[in-house]
């Protein structure tokens, strides 16, 4: 070899490794090594190979100068075949061959093939000693590969090696960035909105075609069916037709391969390569399918199942069809990134509404009067409203977790006779029953729910139902007692006036006769009291206002007093200038008689009674007061409340229907005046009504 | 039975006879008292009267009747002070009590048995009969019958 053709040659190498530092993508240094390369290396042809990320195949990534569809038929072929570029890759040993005879005999498989060119060189491309593919070069005639041909051969090996795995670490870094920006952009949208179905349909729109020529995702439905959410492909007109296949031939659930067989078991589906069986599996005898199938050209498929909480939502399928490269392991790993994000998203969002239902329901809850207490089946407080917390007086955050006994130590005895109704029944009754909270006693009306999971009870504080049913009853009681005196006397009475074997007195016949007179009256008295009490409940009192003598109404209530008074009690009557004033005089004159007959009442042991007028402003002020029992100052208001009494036990004696100041206060008020007590017992009480200037 | 009296007259007071029945009314209610007394005096009984609790208990120290006829709801001392009032006097204990009240509950009639009753009429009552009544629980108590009496003023029902 002349030194000039040295220089020439290590020029060309320089050229060739000046092109390949230049070249940033895979393609771009393949374009090098196969054009300036080959021309370097003064062959006339040139094909790159690598191994598959598997190592078992041998996939040729380009060519140049080889006549027709030599990629097609060696496109792909195993390590371990009969070939020289496989034997370079297993051996790791550059290849030279100078004769057709030579490549006929060492591998007898090229034979068949065409018979071009003369010589080969195949050399590994190896970094760091690790093969990882090769490079082939033919030649136009018989070259004898001496050393330094050898040399050049193997030098610009080398420098193809590096130039193409730098490329390639550039590629894969660049996917890598890639797959990080979609995945980015795709978190970005899940996060955008709850609203799963209109984020996940963007989703699929995003993947295309970056991703993949078609993109679905399907739910699993409540009931374990396929319901296709979306599916995008870059032609809106294919999209259409995929909506209208999806129709026509809807996903068999126990489908063995695809979507079905993904969200039944929760396990990915990746094929690089989709196997005709798999196909053929999915077409069956359909003729239509199979040319509709033949025409999406489908290549490669990721199915991955969108499985939150241990529960599969539904699936993502990536297909490469048209377009799209056949995926890669790093393809199918982004897939289930993605889906992984994608699950994250729908659970939040489902959760979030049944968050916000919960929400809405707690809310209500917080309204409602009753107090609702939600237990599990351990007892454990799950559940407890505003109005729990006020009848029971412990606080929401106390409660919460807290076994309810720890709670309420008085909750076993308080729910132990509630029935328990099983949902959808139609209830129980609630249950009152005392409940002693800290020494005060409420009545509380209980019911409750087993619905499997826990208990469910409704408390109704009716304490004061409770002791109005009480006073009810108590009014029934006394109000019996009050009649039974005056009956007793009228019915002695015309007994002992028909008595045929004693001759009576006429004084004793006369006073029998007044007695049933006014015994009869006093009942009259009473049951005219519970009327009125009724009346005045039912708002049917009737005021007739008119100006009436306040003086003279008050001497005749006196003066009609006077005739019963007991021993020791004296009556007067005070009214310094008052006469008239607007009012219903009979209203007015009840008032009064009431409270001069509760002051009479209440004076046992005798004393003065008085009633005094007087002006105030332009109305007036009427005072009836007295020397007896007087009144507790706790019981100086509960005195006005209907059917209370003073001395509900009557041991002091006074009976009285318990409704007589409740109906003065009530028709004084009907006039807009005003009944309140001043009192001090043992020394007495003066009740004041104050009643405006005009009505 | 005594015939056809003159009920109510002073005169008529004495011919009750010295061995006559001696029965205090406590009421407050004058028109109950006076139908006790009259028709108590036809049947030969000598009858004390008092308007209420205090009053009672008094008479009855003072007098020492052979029964009590004891309304239960007065002013100031209540029926059911006195007769506890009345077993906690040595002097009295023993005189029976025989509640007239318009207190009709169980819980008042069981009351009145823990007091040591030994009647227990509720108004309103036939005051004809009071006499006759009067006589049965004396002349029972007489035979011994004072316990049952007493128990049987719980189970008793309204006449």
């Amino acid at each position: 070899m002349s030194i000039h053709e040295r220089e020439d040659r290590a020029l060309r190498l320089q050229r060739v490794a000046e092109l390949l530092a230049e070249a940033v993508t895979p393609q771009e240094v393949l374009d090098a090594i196969l054009t300036e390369g080959v021309r370097a290396a003064e062959a006339r042809a040139g094909a790159i190979g690598v191994l598959s990320d598997d190592g078992e195949t041998v996939e040729l990534l380009a060519q140049q100068g080889y006549p027709g569809p030599i990629k097609e038929d060696w496109g792909r072929f195993p390590v371990s075949a009969h070939l020289p570029m496989s034997q370079v890759m297993r051996s790791g040993e550059p290849l030279f061959i100078s004769t057709l005879t030579e490549r006929n005999e060492l591998f007898p498989e090229l034979a068949q093939q065409a018979q071009n060119g003369s010589s080969i060189a195949v050399l590994p491309l190896a970094v760091e000693g690790r093969v990882f593919g090769a490079m082939a070069l033919s030649f136009a005639e018989e070259v004898e590969f001496g050393l330094e041909r050898r040399e050049m051969k193997v030098a610009l090996a080398r420098q193809a090696s590096q130039a193409l795995a730098r490329s390639r670490l550039f590629a894969q870094e660049q996917a890598l960035r890639e797959r990080m920006t979609f995945l980015a952009e795709a978190s970005e949208l899940l996060s955008s909105s709850l609203d799963y179905n209109l984020t996940l349909a963007q989703l699929t729109q995003l993947a295309v075609p970056s991703l993949a020529d078609w993109c679905a995702i399907d739910m699993a439905g409540e009931e374990g069916e396929i319901v296709r959410l979306a599916v995008a492909h870059e032609d809106p007109e294919k999209v259409r037709w995929a909506y209208e296949l999806q129709e026509r031939y809807p996903p068999k659930p126990n489908q063995p391969h695809g979507v079905p067989q993904v969200v039944r078991s929760g396990k990915p589906e990746f094929f690089p390569e989709i196997p005709e069986a798999i196909l053929e599996e999915a077409i069956g005898d359909d003729e239509e399918l199979r040319q509709i199938v033949d025409q999406l050209g489908l290549r490669s498929m990721i199915c991955v199942p969108l499985t939150a909480r241990g529960r599969t939502l539904g699936a993502l399928t990536l297909i490469a069809a048209e377009t799209h490269p056949t995926y890669t392991e790093a393809d199918f790993q982004l897939a289930l990134e993605l889906a992984h994000r994608a699950a994250v998203a729908v659970d939040n969002a489902r959760l979030y509404g049944e968050a916000e239902k919960g929400a809405n329901a707690a809310q209500a809850l917080a309204y409602v009067a009753d107090g609702v207490v939600l237990l599990d089946n351990d007892r454990v407080v799950l559940h407890w409203n505003p109005a729990a917390a006020a009848i029971t007086g412990v606080e929401e955050s106390h409660a919460l977790g807290k076994p309810v006994d720890e709670v309420v130590p008085a909750w076993s005895s308080l729910t132990s006779h509630v029935p328990l109704a099983r949902p959808g029944t139609s209830g129980t009754r609630p249950v009152t029953v005392p409940l002693v909270l800290d020494g005060t006693e409420l009545w509380v009306a209980v019911s409750g729910v087993d619905f499997g999971e826990g208990r469910v009870y409704a408390l109704r504080d009716v304490t004061a139902e409770h002791a109005l049913e009480k006073t009810r009853s108590d009014f029934v009681a006394t109000a019996s007692h009050e009649l039974r005196t005056p009956l007793a006397a009228v019915y002695g009475a015309v007994r002992t006036l028909r008595r045929e074997d004693i001759e009576l007195s006429d004084e004793d016949r006369t006073t029998f006769l007044e007695m049933i007179e006014s015994e009869a009256l006093r009942l009259s008295h009473i049951v005219g009291q519970i009327l009125l009490a009724g009346q005045l409940d039912a708002d049917a009192v009737e005021l007739r206002v008119a100006e009436c003598n306040l003086a003279e109404i008050a001497s005749g209530v006196i003066e009609s007093a006077s005739v019963h008074l007991p021993e020791g009690i004296s009556l007067s009557l005070s009214a310094d200038g008052v006469s008239s004033i607007m009012c219903d005089e009979n209203k007015l004159r009840q008032v009064l008689v009431n409270l001069l007959d509760n002051a009479v009442k209440y004076s046992p042991d005798g004393g003065h009674v008085q009633i005094r007028l007087e002006r105030a402003g332009g109305g007036c002020v009427i005072e009836v007061s007295d020397e007896g029992l007087g009144i507790p100052s706790s019981e100086r208001e509960r005195i006005f409340e209907k059917f209370y009494r003073l001395d509900p036990e009557q041991t002091k004696g006074v009976g009285g229907s318990g409704l007589g100041l409740y109906i003065c206060r009530e028709l004084v008020e009907r006039m807009e005046g005003h009944l309140s007590v001043d009192s001090q017992p043992g020394v007495g009480s003066r009740f004041t009504v104050a009643l405006p200037a005009r009505l | 039975m005594p015939g056809p009296l003159q009920a109510g007259s002073e005169e008529h007071r004495g011919s009750a006879g010295s061995d006559a029945r001696r029965v205090l009314v406590v009421d407050d209610e004058r028109s109950i008292r006076m139908l006790c007394r009259v028709n108590l005096r036809a049947s030969g009984m000598e009858v004390l009267e008092a308007d209420g609790g205090q009053a009672g208990l008094e008479v009855a120290r003072r007098e020492r009747p052979d029964v009590i006829l004891l309304d239960v709801m007065m002013p100031g001392l209540d029926g059911w002070c006195v007769a506890r009032e009345l077993a906690a006097d040595k002097s009295t204990k023993d005189i029976p009590i025989i509640f007239v009240t318009a207190r009709a509950d169980a819980a008042d009639r069981r009351k009145g048995e823990q007091l040591g009753g030994v009647g227990y009429v509720v108004k309103p009552f036939d005051p004809v009969g009071i006499g006759e009544l009067v006589d049965d629980v004396l002349t029972r108590i007489e035979r011994g019958e004072r316990e049952q009496l007493q128990r049987g003023i719980a189970t008793e029902h309204e006449g």
